[in-house]
């Protein structure tokens, strides 16, 4: 490929780079230094990024400061899981009708679903509190998983219906002609070749249930068993004193299952998987 | 086993109709090729007898059995798309395999047909392969394998050789009548491109906007034609045409006015008035340079050097723009008016509604019949 930037054009990409990734990244390094210093040298002026006193102790004694900080952090995986499971067993089949068939009020329904996607679920915690009362459903996994679920639905049947959009049609009439039922075209010809698309929409999924379950757990559960690390975390703030080098020790474990699902799940996202299907 | 019969078969989208009423018998075993310009509705006749399109109205029926309502594989027909449309997370092996998958057969069988498709294709070596490793021709010999292995009475094909490259085209060309004569099954092929109808067919259907044109062998469509669009559709170059007016009908045909003043009787049916408008075909190839009694004069605007022939295109006094085939060593100068001569025999005559009047000569001096009846 030939250079195409000159020398400035590549100093400005790069710096624009690099302001975008200082943004994002410098609170995670905040949080990493501040959890390696001892609690009484976190406030100290002046401010000193590199110390002699720093040390990994934090992250042995916030299991005895919370000590049920392994129980939260296996919540958050769990409501997770169990979101992007329910999720996606509602996303595929509708995103796959949006996409194959043609019925009266087909866009209407998806204009619909983005709709909602609009409102956002801080608005509507009111109401879904009252339906969670009347249902019975309040202090129980359910009522973090539900409103989880149901406002990943919308996003995910738009990123799944045109990844099902780019599946060539003609896959599916091969498949017809040669006696192939629908249920069994859908599962064992385009699952499989949608499964970077899948992959894609579980991990935004799972990500967005860790990042939104704060908000659930707050309103809808009062059962400390059951509660998720952002609730959790919640403990090291203590009556006198907030144990912040722990706390900061805490999240950053506590994030740990999100980069290991994604590293698990990136693997799956094969470029060029649907490569000498058809002619293009 | 795999006669197919149209009748009365059309087929609309809303208010158009693509398909006019149709009638068309096919036989056993025969090589039929839709052809057609695109928009003629050659494809979806082909997904009509498929299944994979309604039929408005009229009936399809296979060896007596009327198939309308019946899904693709009860038909027993099987289908190579244009695109392959092949599962690209199986391989070549699952591929072929998946139809025999679908109807629940047993693997050593399953095993057993693959290996024999595989053999006929030479796909043997690749059977580990997935779809996206193979070249093009692979691709769609995969495609052509998924087909026979189900052993259908009839076989489909949606211009299966689009996406190839030329020389690998004509290879394809070749190896699929090879097929055709190894399996000997009824073979539905659907092209626009009329070289692939003249090799393959034993019989080409002419289409034009929802309707068949002709229906006849290829030679057949080669020497008569029955209307001004098949004789320009079929034959390469292609005919041409030149607007002449008819100087009387006498019993060795009807003698015509050239546009430059020449004259020459055409040996063709059915009568003419003298003074008629009408219009006379001659293939490039039966023109050749020099006088001649029936004669045109041509200044070549565009030389087209092949070697072996030549291909002239010009311009003739008030007759527009033909085009002729001349010897590859033939000297030629370009805009240096040259006459072209040739033989009422040759050339074939429509009158004013573009309808052949048919011309007095005998197919059956062509062809032997075959060494092994």
């Amino acid at each position: 490929m030939i250079d195409k930037y000159r020398w400035y054009e590549k100093l400005a990409i790069y710096a624009g780079m690099l302001v975008f990734l200082t943004f994002i990244l410098a609170p995670f390094v905040e949080a990493f230094v501040v959890s390696l210093r001892p609690l009484d040298q976190v406030f100290r002026v002046p401010y000193r990024f590199i110390t002699d006193d720093m040390s990994f102790s934090a992250y042995v004694t916030m299991w005895e400061s919370v000590p049920r900080l392994g129980r939260y952090i296996f919540n958050s995986f769990f409501i997770s899981c169990c979101v992007t499971l329910l999720a996606l067993s509602c996303i595929i089949p509708a995103a796959y009708s949006f996409s194959r068939f043609s019925y009266k009020g087909r866009d209407g329904l998806l204009g619909t679903f983005l709709a909602i996607n609009m409102v956002g679920s801080a608005v509507l915690i009111i109401p879904m509190y009252k339906l969670m009362l009347n249902l019975g459903l309040l202090n129980s996994y359910f009522a973090m998983v539900l409103p989880g679920a149901a406002f990943s639905v919308p996003t995910g049947i738009f990123l799944m219906r045109s990844y099902f959009l780019r599946i060539p049609k003609e896959l599916e009439e091969a498949a017809h002609v040669d006696g192939a039922s629908r249920i069994y075209t859908l599962w064992r010809v385009i699952l499989p070749v949608a499964l970077p698309g899948i992959m894609v929409v579980a991990i935004t999924t799972f990500i967005s249930a860790y990042a939104q379950q704060f908000l659930f757990a707050l309103i809808f559960n009062s059962n400390s068993d059951l509660h998720p690390l952002p609730m959790g975390l919640y403990e090291f703030f203590g009556r006198q004193r907030i144990i912040w080098n722990e706390l900061m020790a805490a999240s950053l474990v506590g994030i740990t299952p999100v980069l290991l699902v994604y590293i698990f799940l990136q693997r799956y996202i094969v470029a060029g998987l649907t490569a000498g299907a058809v002619k293009e | 086993m795999g006669q197919l019969e149209l009748s009365a078969v059309t087929k609309s989208f809303g208010s158009a109709q693509v398909i006019k009423p149709t009638d068309l018998t096919i036989d056993e075993g025969d090589f039929v090729v839709f052809v057609g310009p695109s928009g003629c509705g050659k494809s979806t006749m082909l997904r009509m007898i498929a299944g994979l399109e309604e039929i408005t109205t009229g009936t399809v029926s296979i060896d007596g059995t009327v198939v309308n309502d019946l899904p693709p594989v009860k038909r027993g027909i099987s289908m190579v798309f244009q695109s392959y449309a092949l599962y690209p997370h199986m391989d070549v092996f699952e591929n072929i395999a998946f139809p025999l998958r679908v109807a629940r057969m047993p693997q050593a069988e399953v095993d057993e047909r693959v290996t024999k498709a595989a053999n006929i294709l030479k796909l043997d070596q690749r059977l580990k392969h997935r779809p996206g490793e193979l070249s093009g021709g692979q691709r769609q010999r995969v495609a052509i394998g998924r087909a026979i292995v189900r052993e259908p009475q009839v076989f489909l094909f949606d211009e299966p050789l689009s996406n190839l490259d030329a020389a690998l085209r004509a290879e394809m060309r070749v190896e699929l009548s090879r097929l055709h004569n190894q399996l000997g099954n009824t073979m539905i092929y659907v092209t626009h491109d009329q070289i692939e109808a003249m090799t393959m067919a034993t019989k080409i259907v002419v289409l034009r906007d929802g309707m068949i044109e002709q229906v006849g062998s290829p030679l057949e469509l080669f020497h008569m034609p029955k209307n001004k669009f098949v004789a320009g559709f079929i034959g390469n170059p292609n005919m041409n045409f030149i607007e002449v007016v008819c100087e009387t009908t006498t019993a060795e045909g009807v003698r015509v006015v050239l546009p430059g003043g020449g004259s020459v009787t055409i040996p063709v049916e059915g009568q003419a008035a003298a003074g008629d408008k009408m219009t006379l075909g001659i293939r490039p190839d039966d023109l050749r340079a020099g006088a001649a009694e029936a004669c045109l004069t041509m200044a070549p605007e565009v030389i087209e050097r092949l070697g072996n022939q030549t291909v002239l295109h010009g311009n003739i006094a008030g007759a527009g723009q033909i085009s002729a085939v001349v010897p590859g060593n033939l000297p030629i100068a370009l805009d240096a008016p040259m006459d072209l001569g040739f033989d009422g025999l040759q050339a074939h005559l429509f009158d004013a509604q573009g309808v052949a009047l048919p011309r007095r000569i005998d197919l059956s001096e062509m062809q032997l019949p075959d060494a092994a009846e």
